[in-house]
């Protein structure tokens, strides 16, 4: 097997640290903007909170953990087609129940809502993986 | 798929973890490999195999189902 079809290329493990750092960032805007400490419009820090919640959880998800051998990558690649058919998933239940329950149960979801719920399944289904290997 | 790395190992008074470090794997896949819940690579078979002085053949059997 070639280094192509064997790897994920991840990121190095010091991108932990970064994604952990965009990750406080994104919070602290927004609880200085809820204190009014900033006064930025509230949209723009929700775009940006949004934004930065995102880079951060896709940094977890690609920087390599400290054991990577076969299995891991095994489970991460069942955890990524897993997230997906589950974002379709979504897509497809979603008006249905908006249809049942009224625009309020699932409206205002996004796009980056929807990613973020994504990749919080991604994370449930790695740790539920990797605790049952 | 069932194999004899449990058995191998023991032969050779080695610990998962031991195993696991010397062909570049963790502990819990060893684990994982020796109660049959995941089947290895071949590169994985061969590098077992190798460090049992053994063919692969003889640590990696097939079943019925297989």
């Amino acid at each position: 097997m070639n280094k192509i079809q064997q790897d994920l290329r991840l990121l190095p493990r010091h991108f932990k640290k970064v994604a952990f750092g965009i990750m406080l960032l994104s919070a602290l805007l927004v609880v200085l903007s809820i204190l009014q400490v900033l006064t930025i419009d509230k949209e723009i820090v929700k775009t940006i909170a949004k934004s930065g919640f995102l880079i951060s959880l896709l940094l977890f998800v690609i920087t390599r953990n400290k054991i990577e051998d076969e299995l891991t990558l095994r489970i991460r690649l069942k955890a990524f087609a897993a997230s997906f058919i589950y974002g379709v998933g979504i897509v497809i239940v979603e008006p249905f129940i908006n249809l049942l329950f009224g625009d309020s149960f699932l409206s205002d979801k996004g796009v980056t809502e929807l990613l973020i719920s994504m990749f919080f399944f991604y994370f449930i289904m790695v740790f539920l993986m990797k605790r049952n290997r | 798929m069932k194999n004899t790395v449990k058995i191998q190992r023991a032969i050779k008074g080695l610990t998962q973890e031991s195993l696991a470090n010397k062909i570049g794997v963790s502990r819990q896949t060893i684990n994982s490999i020796e109660k049959n819940r995941y089947i290895p690579s071949t590169i994985l078979a061969l590098k077992i195999s190798k460090e049992f002085d053994k063919n692969v053949n003889e640590i990696f059997e097939l079943e019925e189902e297989d």
